[in-house]
């Protein structure tokens, strides 16, 4: 298909940020991509979306559905048309999260321990009392080096403007960075030859990044401090990215039932008897992590693992509690967390959010349904939201009921149209919906941010919710040199 | 290594190997059962290769036969489940095994689940979807010899794979036993047998003489460059176990080694007095009530993480 055909076959939406085509045209940083496209006939370009399946299924990159025993295997869709976004963007993305991820690191040891920020009555205590993942047990424990944020995935939307938003902040256990990783080497199985003409920057150093801060996390005096992941098991949906990154790093894939505690230490349970370990880079929730002191029915954390790390004797990745920093009432206060904490204006914009404690909020809110997200402040994956623009009233009411009981667990945020870019669709060039989601790892050396990230894209036509759970899919996401 | 990991491995690889032994079997006994044995019996296999005590209702056609042996879900035992069982416990320590042993049993579930190979055992020619299957196993072995480290993980495989390698070969003479017991001729059924084992054309150079079932014996049970033998697996099984010498905790690597030189010696010597069918059957039964003793405690001394 000739570009032009191509391109005019491409319909964007109006006051919709595209970041392909402005006014007709292709931007400057699509054009080499773009180029390459128009050479390509759709049935080739359905050879290799095709192609693109297979390998993921044979790659065994696929989550199981367990209905009676022996499971269904699934893949997270995967658009083959990559993303890409130019150096100058990214240069302020970067700032822009390294900015953030300080002030809110700099918030959680605050928070956990002279509690200036609210002293100084820049934030109320009632909020942070009220918020179900303020971990009164982290109170006035030290966690080394002051971090708590060790990785974390920030999700960042595009307005109508192409002004960058920051959506959410993911402190606890971020997920989707492997997607990242093997996105790309699909990437160069699809299109061989255009990674390098693009010029496009690498991802590759992702795992060692993150392997260099989990060593020097270690307590001990030690030249090979035992580093491990602690997955809840092959049942979870991101099992995949768990033995992915153990493997990736050369570290243990542990299970709680392989650790055990003695004398306040951590040991696994190897065939050659029990060996100490020094760091957990845990991908278990923080209630399920020990039975003695969260939910005592889980058996997916270790009896007295909290105790071991209060007494400084093992690191654990992300700091527990981190979930009252990204509290999505929280979040309308971090542009004020920056200022307070670092004197500085924030570098990336917030979405508005309403408050839904605050009466004259409530009402604006309601008022105004037509142009409004609602949200459970600590729900995510998409669930329990209110689009406004697309329900009916009898679903605002019954929605208003809820909110009404609790408004602690709402808050509202106008209807931001995120950005869209080119998707292969039914055979078709398709503007779709996107996030991008990028990950920030905290070390001791400082903040670093691999030139990457994850593209979520929403694969249903207008849709909004590009997540997992809700028909959302994912890109290979460039970010030119 | 973990004590989980180790375990993981070590049935990984044990089922790997009994679905590779079964499919081997019943390739060459379906060729017979086209060709040669006129009215073969197929509910003794599906009886022998089922459960411990399993009593089929009907006698099968061929193709019930291998539906219900390769393919039927509900069959504990099908190599359907054994394939899915061997990639649940790779999947587990996926991150432990290499990225292409992973992918390479990943595709055999794949291709053991696809409908093309039901089609081809219940419509068309099952020989073409044995081959198939076997091909992934092959493939198999390769990928874990060119990918895989010679550490600890690697004996665990090995010994894995030669317990159920000699627990399979006397499965498999026990069987034909039995078809020689309901009549048959002796000849047929050991070429049979020693096709199923991939030792037939060793057979012819090594001992030179028209088949007898001494000979047959003595390379089932002892001939170490037989790699089905008893003997063999037992001595392999005792070869990379020793490996695991310096990672070991001294009293228990002392125990198992003593049960493991016993079971060599009691098979090496006790496989000499064969003198007819009986013993035979009273020296099989006895190595493999050793060998699940050898099993457990394996389990306990070294896998014992729960």
């Amino acid at each position: 298909m000739s570009f032009a055909a191509l391109l005019s076959e491409y319909a964007t939406r109006p006051n919709i940020w595209d970041e392909m085509c402005l006014k007709g045209e292709v931007r400057d940083h699509y054009k080499v991509f773009f180029e390459t496209l128009s050479q390509i006939s759709p049935a080739e370009l359905a050879k290799k979306d095709e192609l693109a399946k297979k390998l993921f299924m044979s790659q065994g990159i696929t989550f199981t559905v367990y209905s009676d025993g022996e499971g269904i295997e699934k893949i997270f869709p995967f658009d083959i048309i990559p993303r890409i976004i130019t150096a100058t963007e990214w240069t302020h993305i970067e700032r822009g999260i390294k900015q953030r991820i300080k002030a809110l690191n700099i918030f959680l040891r605050d928070i956990y321990h002279d509690q200036f920020i609210i002293k100084d009555g820049v934030i109320p205590a009632s909020l942070i009392h009220s918020c179900p993942n303020f971990l009164r047990e982290m109170v006035g424990v030290d966690v080394p080096f002051d971090i708590y944020t060790h990785i974390s995935g920030i999700d960042l939307i595009r307005d109508s403007d192409g002004s960058f938003y920051v959506l959410e902040d993911n402190l606890r256990t971020p997920s989707g960075v492997s997607y990242m990783l093997e996105n790309r080497s699909m990437t160069y199985r699809i299109f061989p030859g255009l990674l390098p003409k693009s010029n496009v920057r690498s991802v590759k150093d992702y795992p060692d990044l993150l392997l260099k801060n989990l060593l020097s996390l270690s307590n001990r005096q030690k030249s090979e401090p035992t580093v491990v992941l602690l997955t809840p098991g092959i049942f979870n949906s991101a099992y995949f990215e768990h033995t992915t990154l153990a493997r990736l790093m050369g570290i243990e894939l542990v299970e709680g039932r392989d650790l055990v505690v003695d004398n306040a230490k951590v040991y696994m349970k190897t065939t050659a008897g029990l060996k100490q370990v020094d760091v957990i880079y845990r991908r278990v929730d923080d209630e399920f992590i020990d039975p003695l002191i969260f939910n005592p029915n889980s058996i997916l954390g270790v009896s007295g693992l909290y105790y071991a790390y209060r007494k400084g004797n093992v690191a654990i990745v992300n700091a527990p509690g981190n979930g009252v920093a990204d509290d999505k009432a929280v979040y309308l206060f971090v542009p004020q967390m920056i200022k307070y904490y670092l004197n500085e204006e924030p570098i990336l914009k917030t979405v508005p959010t309403y408050a839904m404690e605050n009466k004259e909020h409530f009402q604006h809110v309601f008022s105004n349904i037509n142009k409004m997200v609602i949200k459970k402040t600590n729900e995510s994956g998409g669930y329990g939201m209110l689009m406004g623009h697309a329900v009916t009233e009898k679903e605002v009411s019954e929605y208003r009921k809820e909110v009404e009981k609790n408004p602690r667990h709402f808050i509202a945020q106008p209807i931001i149209s995120l950005s869209s870019v080119p998707c292969f669709i039914n055979n078709k060039i398709q503007p779709r919906h996107v996030d991008l989601r990028p990950f920030a790892l905290n070390g001791p050396q400082g903040i670093e941010i691999v030139p990457g990230g994850l593209t979520r894209v929403a694969l249903r036509e207008g849709s909004l919710v590009v997540n997992s759970s809700q028909g959302g899919g994912s890109k290979d996401t460039w970010i030119l040199g | 290594m973990l004590s989980r990991v180790a375990d993981a491995v070590f049935w990984m690889a044990r089922y790997m190997e009994r679905t590779d032994n079964i499919l081997r079997a019943l390739r060459t006994n379906y060729i017979a059962s086209q060709d040669e044995i006129q009215n073969f019996d197929w509910q003794l296999w599906v009886e022998g290769l089922g459960p411990e005590g399993y009593v089929s209702k009907t006698n099968p056609t061929y193709r019930e036969a291998l539906h219900h042996l390769l393919l039927n879900r509900e069959n504990n035992t099908s190599l359907l489940v054994n394939v899915a069982r061997a990639r649940e416990n790779a999947r587990s320590v996926q991150d432990y095994i290499t990225k292409e042993v992973w992918q390479c049993i990943n595709d055999y579930y794949h291709l053991i689940r696809d409908p093309h190979t039901e089609q081809l055992l219940l419509a068309n020619d099952p020989v073409t979807a044995f081959d198939n299957l076997l091909r992934e196993s092959t493939l198999f072995y390769g990928t874990v010899d060119i990918t895989m480290n010679r550490g600890e993980g690697y004996s665990f495989l090995n010994i894995g794979k030669y317990i159920e390698r000699l627990l399979r070969s006397l499965d498999i003479l026990e069987l034909k036993i039995k078809e020689l017991e309901s009549g048959g001729s002796e000849v047929t059924q050991w070429k049979y047998l020693l096709y199923s084992l991939s030792g037939y054309e060793f057979h012819t150079k090594y001992y030179r003489t028209v088949l007898s079932t001494e000979n047959v014996i003595h390379q089932v049970i002892l001939n170490m460059q037989f790699p089905h033998s008893a003997l063999y697996c037992l001595s392999q099984t005792n070869r990379y176990f020793k490996r695991l010498d310096v990672i070991s905790v001294p009293e228990n690597f002392k125990e198992m080694e003593f049960m493991l030189g016993r079971a060599v010696s009691n098979l090496r010597y006790g496989g000499h007095e064969q003198k007819n069918i009986e013993q035979v059957k009273s020296l099989v039964l006895r190595t493999k009530t050793e060998i699940k003793d050898l099993s457990q405690k394996l389990a306990s001394l070294y896998f014992g993480y729960s």
